[in-house]
């Protein structure tokens, strides 16, 4: 058996996540601070008996961090969720993969015995973007100077469409891929499946009530993820026009869904496990990221799942359970096949293609899926892997304890 | 005589012309509550959501623009009838049955205000009949009120009174429809189908007559009978197709059953195949099949012999083709009536039997001749009436054609022409003293409403001796591209600027007449309006840029560039106002004028937009730079006022995808005119309104604008961002090379040039680095062969 034992572990002990909406859907009207803040509330309240104060910071991922989630997004979401003012906060971003780099980093702070307790978040409301690069949108014009910067001005669809050209991933492969990710992803809430992870959210609205001149309060319990569809047919996803190319296979159908969603993990080292007698959900294994070309960005997970193997001495048939974001069917695909993942131990529950993709939560949301899953299931190893925007990969390991 | 006044209007019955008549009100700035049935299920106003619905994805749109759609309310007659207290003009547009209209007549009577005006959009049922429905005291506010599919773009509405009109009623609203809605009001009688639709119906109706006389096919009819002989482009079976083959069956049944007397009685008949294609379901347009079909690419039509779909060819012989293009009518008639080829015997025979018809029928259903000739330009878009066409080929002659025709059995009909038609020598129905009245044996002079003298060259048929713009007025300059005119009767101070050129192309001549005009105009008079008829200008002369091109004379366009943009800023600094009167199309360059002028007048139909694109250009007449100017002055508002990218998007949009706007509110929209310019929804009207806004601006002291300095650009970070979604679409695809350079030019043009972003420059910059794009692009072998293409056959080259 494989040892991978550190000098000093970093376990989480809980995980929770607010279910994903469909961009300018049920989330509509909340805010990206007050989701963190029900996410950081929610794993507090997941570990009675731990004070507060001893957390020593809240790092926060977040793909856009301005406007709404903007402002340091981790500070003023602590800060909302009630936590002491003693506690720090830090926004960080590597795009799609941020919500699972503030959960190495967080892991990694206690690793090297700088903090016993942290917190790691993302947060990423889609529907508060008024397009997908953000309030203002100011590319370099030295992009344009070299042929092999060109890429990072792709739109990420595109470089969906380079990866299914140059991987000969075929429209149908894509149109089933989605359709499976939406029919697991159905079955799965059916099932309960991601009841142990989610936590609730209750939304309030202050609308306009024309009629009446009246402010109305609406209030609705947000419990489930509103991104799969049941009605999901192949004919429907068929039907549906190329976005990105005119003779491509790439559809809104078959891409991820823009999202808003919040999740947050609570890790703690070892002697605060025992201290206070805490049941881990699983243990942080270890983490890497790896650059790839900008112009087919969807193969990241190629580069980054071999080099966290390689680092933690895990073999990839250990793995039980492995949450690939699928951004595009086609990119999904393309990784699956490169590097032979077993389908059936690839996102059990559907992906983002069915359930969504808030940017820069993703990570950190994915992370309760697998943590919880892999204690249902009684799996050992999970991971969380994606591809990220510009050329990267990044792939995370957890192990149920 | 006092005046409509409709603060909010209802239309009954959310169909096809009902929505689009609620929509056409919404245009017009009136609210408007759009009613039907209630819905069996769900939301009770589901019958009228789903309509409000199908308005938005019509084509052509009959909305000026999307968000007109907000002001028509959805209502339901259980619930809201309550709401029609409020409403002074009520249009109903249910169902052709007398029953149900009755029915709802009986229902919303005790809701009706008792000033409300209620008008029935019936195209068959009597209004007489109609009107006993309705209680004593509301029959003298009841009308009827006909408009044409589709009504926005139709000009006529039909006006029909009972017996107990009120008559100051009906002025009042004739004048509301034709200044407030824009619309071509025709009064007609109370006779079945009215005036168009009687006409225009008898007329398909013998052109399938002929057709299976002749043995021809419906795709040659269709050839014969479009542009070719004045008539639109669906000409006769594509109309059908497009207006519903079972709409079409249902009015010939009604002429069937409501003309008992009419001499042609006989032919009101749905032919054998119209019943068996409706049989099937083929409704045309509305099925995607009827009499063409569209199979892939290729369209098909219907042949009867083969019972079967074949491919659609257009074909009319060479022969008829040059007897068609003859200029002069008589001539043109006298070669179709002694061909032997059945294609000229055919539009012989169905110009002589719609002849025969009027005559017969002119007293029965019209005031007079020109009532006729008006309806049928204005509803089947005829470009000649029936009448004027019959004397423009030579009244008695084709007279005795007809009679003659008559009496060896070849017409129609055997009833003779009325003895009116050949009494005293006539030559025509339309003369200086007006046009024929056979009812009342006299000429009828036209409307005295006070509303038309709004319009200064009103519509006129052929015989009318109304003055043409061209040979009125007194002309103060003129040289070959331009005519600057005054009326002195109406305002010897504001000058008149048209245009002479085809089209009103701007080429050189243009350019130099209009900064002479604008010189002299500043030195002897108040004002000028920009005004000739539509369209308002198709753009940049390309014959001559083609020209110079294929001659290698660059400098010499490198100064007509330079001139065009002179041009531009002549009317924008003129110390007189300068008024652009806009209709039609406005392209190009015809846009770049109407942005440069001091204000506008803009028919609601204007078509205004920067296509140079099509041709591998950019707007070199100032129009990338007034629009840089543009996004300055509006980041200027915002909360960052150097930040003028987000203007410049939409704009740059605009310009790479040559988007041309629908209506003169979405040239509102899309920055080509602004919100304090004025819109009119009847083009006759824009002469008169805009010589009293350019004598306005004059009397309130009219100062040019200051030439605008310290302009923040989006530079070199702007262009870049704009590359970045030519790159996505060049790799996706989407857009050649050359369009992603056309694009690109754009960009630098609007962006101020390769600067770094946030600079301050000032117009000459702009127009300066405007100037270079274009002629680099002008340069391009691309761009010299999509205007060569465009000159040849008049469709974009995509290269």
């Amino acid at each position: 058996m494989t040892n991978t034992r550190q000098i000093r572990d970093a376990y989480i002990v809980a995980a929770s996540r607010l279910p994903v909406a469909r961009r300018n859907g049920m989330f509509r009207n909340v805010r990206p601070d007050d989701m963190l803040a029900h996410a950081i509330r929610a794993v507090m309240d997941q570990a009675p008996g731990l004070d507060p104060a001893r957390i020593g910071d809240v790092i926060v991922g977040c793909a856009m961090p301005e406007a709404e989630q903007g402002m340091n997004v981790a500070r003023i979401g602590l800060l909302l969720a009630g936590l002491p003012n003693t506690v720090p906060g830090i926004t960080i971003n590597r795009f799609c993969s941020s919500g699972l780099q503030a959960v190495a980093n967080a892991a990694d702070q206690i690793r090297l015995g700088l903090a016993d307790v942290m917190i790691a978040a993302g947060a990423e409301s889609m529907s508060a973007m008024p397009q997908i690069m953000g309030n203002k949108v100011a590319l370099n014009p030295a992009v344009f100077a070299q042929p092999e910067n060109i890429g990072i001005a792709y739109g990420m669809g595109l470089t969906a469409e380079k990866v299914a050209s140059q991987w000969k991933i075929s429209r149908e492969d894509q149109d089933a891929f989605a359709l499976a990710s939406h029919q697991k992803a159905c079955a799965a809430i059916a099932a309960g499946h991601f009841r142990a992870e989610t936590t609730p959210y209750p939304i309030r609205e202050h609308l306009p009530d024309l009629a009446s001149g009246t402010v109305k309060i609406r209030q609705r319990m947000a419990d489930t993820d509103e991104g799969p569809r049941a009605d999901s047919a192949p004919d429907k996803l068929a039907k549906l026009k190329p976005v990105f190319h005119a003779r491509g296979s790439v559809t809104a159908g078959n891409s991820s869904q823009m999202s808003d969603g919040a999740a947050a993990v609570l890790l703690v080292s070892e002697p605060v496990l025992k201290e206070l007698g805490l049941a881990p959900l699983a243990r942080f294994v270890g983490f890497a990221v790896a650059g790839v070309p900008p112009e087919i960005m969807g193969i990241g997970p190629i580069a980054a799942i071999p080099k966290v193997l390689q680092q933690t001495g895990i073999r990839q048939d250990e793995l039980d359970w492995i949450e690939l974001n699928e951004a595009f069917a086609a990119q999904s695909l393309a990784v699956m096949r490169e590097l032979g993942l077993n389908p059936e131990k690839v996102n059990p529950l559907g992906g983002a293609i069915a359930l969504g993709h808030p940017l820069g939560a993703t990570g950190a949301i994915r992370t309760a899926t697998v943590t919880h899953g892999l204690r249902r299931t009684s799996g050992r190893y999970g991971m969380v892997t994606m591809c990220i925007g510009t050329g990267m990969g990044a792939a995370g390991i957890f192990e149920r304890l | 005589m006092n005046k409509l006044i409709v603060k909010r209007a209802a239309v009954l019955g959310a169909g096809v012309m009902g929505a689009q008549i609620a929509a056409h009100l919404a245009n017009a700035g009136v609210p408007v509550l759009l009613f039907d049935l209630p819905a069996k299920e769900g939301d009770k106003n589901g019958v009228v959501n789903k309509a409000l619905d199908g308005l938005r994805k019509l084509e052509p749109s009959p909305l000026a623009s999307a968000s007109r759609l907000r002001h028509i309310a959805a209502a339901n007659y259980d619930e809201h009838l309550p709401l029609l207290a409020g409403c002074d003009l009520v249009i109903e547009a249910i169902a052709e049955r007398m029953d149900w209209k009755h029915a709802l007549y009986a229902r919303i009577a005790p809701h009706l205000s008792d000033a409300a005006i209620l008008a029935s959009n019936t195209s068959g049922l009597s209004i007489n009949v109609l009107a006993e429905g309705l209680p004593e005291p509301a029959r003298v506010r009841f009308c009827g009120i006909h408009f044409f599919n589709p009504p926005r773009y139709m000009h006529l509405v039909e006006i029909i009174a009972t017996r107990s009109s009120d008559a100051a009623m009906l002025d009042r609203l004739e004048t509301w429809l034709t200044s407030r809605l824009g619309k071509g009001v025709i009064r007609a009688l109370d006779t079945p189908n009215f005036i168009a639709n009687r006409v225009g119906v008898f007329s398909m109706l013998a052109v399938m007559h002929h057709t299976a006389t002749f043995g021809l096919g419906f795709d040659e009819v269709d050839a014969l009978t479009g542009p070719k002989i004045g008539r639109p482009k669906s000409a006769t079976y594509r109309t059908a197709d497009v207006v519903g083959l079972d709409t079409l069956a249902h009015v010939i049944r009604t002429m069937q059953e409501t003309l008992p007397d009419d001499p042609w009685h006989r032919h009101f008949a749905v032919p054998a195949w119209l019943e068996a294609l409706i049989g099937q379901g083929a409704l045309g347009q509305k099925t995607r099949c009827g009499i063409f079909r569209k199979q892939g690419k290729e369209i098909q039509v219907l042949d009867l012999q083969q019972r079967d779909y074949r491919p659609a060819q257009a074909s009319v012989a060479a022969e008829v083709e040059e007897m068609l293009k003859m200029r002069r009518p008589a001539e043109k008639f006298a070669a179709l009536r002694g061909s032997n080829h059945p294609q000229a015997q055919f539009l012989w025979a169905i110009f002589r039997d719609v002849f025969h018809y009027c005559a017969v029928q002119l007293e029965h259903i019209a005031d007079n001749a020109r009532d006729v000739d008006l309806a049928l330009r204005w509803g089947f878009g005829w470009a000649q009436g029936p009448l004027e066409t019959w004397q423009a080929a030579g009244w008695e002659s084709i007279a005795q054609a007809i009679a003659a025709d008559i009496a060896s059995g070849k017409a129609l009909s055997t009833a003779p022409l009325p003895a009116w038609v050949t009494a005293d020598g006539r030559g025509g129905v339309h003369a200086a003293q007006g046009s024929w009245s056979a009812a009342r044996g006299e000429y009828a002079p036209r409307s005295v409403l006070p509303v038309y003298r709004r319009q200064i060259f009103p519509e006129v048929v052929l015989g009318e001796t109304a003055g043409t713009p061209e040979k009125s007025g007194q002309t103060l300059f003129e040289n070959e591209g331009v005519r600057l005119w005054v009326l002195p009767e109406i305002d010897a101070g504001i000058g008149i600027l048209s245009f002479k050129s085809k089209m009103h192309a701007i080429g050189d001549e243009v350019l130099d007449g209009v900064l002479a005009a604008v010189e002299l105009a500043e030195r002897t008079l108040d004002g000028v309006v920009v005004w000739h008829q539509a369209p308002f200008a198709v753009g940049a002369n390309l014959k001559q840029i083609g020209t110079a091109c294929a001659a290698g004379q660059f400098e010499m366009l490198e100064q007509t560039i330079a001139k065009f943009q002179r041009a531009s800023l002549a009317f924008k600094y003129a110390q007189v106002p300068v008024v652009a009167a806009v209709q039609g199309m406005a392209l190009g360059g015809g846009c770049e004028f109407v942005m440069h002028a001091g204000h506008r007048v803009l028919a609601l139909e204007s078509y205004i937009g920067l296509v140079e694109a099509g041709v591998g250009l950019i707007p070199g007449g100032g129009g990338c730079k007034e629009f840089a100017l543009r996004a300055a002055a509006w980041a200027a508002q915002s909360a960052t006022p150097g930040e003028v990218m987000n203007f410049l998007q939409p704009v740059f949009q605009a310009i790479a995808m040559a988007k041309v706007s629908k209506s003169a509110e979405e040239a509102i929209d899309y920055g080509f005119a602004r919100p304090s310019d004025t819109v009119l929804f009847n083009a006759h009207e824009l002469l008169h309104v805009a010589l009293r806004e350019a004598r306005a601006l004059a009397e309130a002291g009219y100062a040019p604008p200051l030439k605008a300095r310290d302009i923040p650009v989006a530079g070199r970070t702007g262009i870049a961002n704009f590359e970045m979604m030519l790159v996505n679409m060049k790799e996706g695809a989407m857009i050649s090379a050359h369009d992603y350079k056309v694009a690109r030019a754009a960009a630098v043009a609007l962006c101020g040039g390769e600067v770094e972003a946030g600079s301050r420059v000032d117009e000459d910059w702009l127009l300066a680095v405007e100037r270079q794009e274009f002629m680099k692009l002008l340069r391009t072998p691309e761009t010299q062969a999509r205007i060569a293409q465009m000159m040849e056959t008049g469709k974009p080259l995509r290269n």
